[in-house]
């Protein structure tokens, strides 16, 4: 099973960095979607199949909470993975991120971080077989 | 100035050049790092319980050095991810600076990064240089509204 997977953040070079980061974390990467802010995000959850969401929270135009909070509204995104990646340092804001289902990572983060947080987020995946790219 | 607000800024941004700009800070800043000219500026606000903004110069050739880094590149990124990247790094900086100063419950919002060209500045209740390779970064906290932050 290959994860097409959707990084939602409003600075080109992180989203460059998520994404090198991915590639090098060995998970069976199928299509990598990118969006500026939330609300390009749920265009493309639209028209296109995601298995997991990476998103931060401080974005202009829909922040990340309030993408969140969109997704778990709708019947058909309400159980899609999603990993909060942000510099988020408050424990409120964070555990009303986690009562929503969101995974966390904070910035800035190691290669095995972010890859650990994937893992647990999908839960399903097996770490042995993702580890070797064999998924 | 509070040495308290001093040592979080610090703390934040040395964590964030290692981390994220694969830079390690030098432990002094040399005349040549002192001496170095501003190259760019960017800013983030910040609100909440106090609100204001972190405000991160660089100098002395470091603006494409972070990019190129960050990107994990070898050639000097354009100016337009070069902006970009020190943006990220000051809303990093700030993001990690804020819970350490403020503690872990308070919420802030941080709006986004942007070039910060201003030459009248009010005065900084925090201020600190970071030397780095040949350059320096300067951190500047100014916090607009929370008057007793201003007089610890």
């Amino acid at each position: 099973m290959a994860l097409n997977i959707l990084v939602v953040e409003d600075s080109s070079v992180m989203r460059a960095i998520i994404i090198k980061t991915l590639r090098l974390s060995q998970l069976p990467l199928g299509d990598v979607h990118e969006a500026n802010n939330g609300q390009e995000a749920l265009k493309v959850l639209d028209g296109n199949w995601i298995d997991l969401v990476l998103v931060d929270i401080n974005m202009p135009v829909m922040d990340g909470e309030e993408m969140i909070n969109r997704l778990r509204q709708n019947p058909a995104t309400a159980d899609l993975p999603v990993i909060v990646v942000s510099t988020e340092g408050s424990e409120t804001r964070k555990e009303a991120l986690m009562q929503k289902g969101a995974g966390f990572v904070h910035k800035p983060f190691t290669p095995e971080r972010l890859r650990d947080a994937i893992l647990g987020s999908l839960g399903g995946l097996d770490e042995q077989k993702a580890g070797d790219g064999t998924l | 100035m509070s040495k308290k607000l001093e040592t979080e800024l610090y703390k934040a941004a040395t964590l964030t050049f290692e981390e994220l700009g694969f830079l390690l800070p030098t432990p002094e800043i040399d005349e040549q790092q002192l001496n170095a000219q501003v190259e760019a500026a960017v800013s983030v606000e910040f609100e909440g319980p106090f609100s204001g903004k972190l405000l991160v110069r660089v100098c002395g050739g470091l603006l494409p050095v972070i990019a190129a880094n960050m990107l994990g590149e070898e050639d000097e990124p354009s100016k337009s991810l070069q902006y970009d990247a020190l943006g990220e790094i000051a809303n990093v900086i700030c993001g990690n600076m804020l819970p350490g100063i403020a503690g872990s419950k308070d919420v802030f919002h941080v709006r986004a990064p942007k070039m910060d060209e201003s030459m009248d500045l009010p005065l900084p209740v925090a201020e600190v240089q970071v030397g780095l390779g040949m350059g320096r970064a300067d951190l500047l906290l100014f916090v607009t509204r929370y008057p007793a932050l201003m007089e610890e």
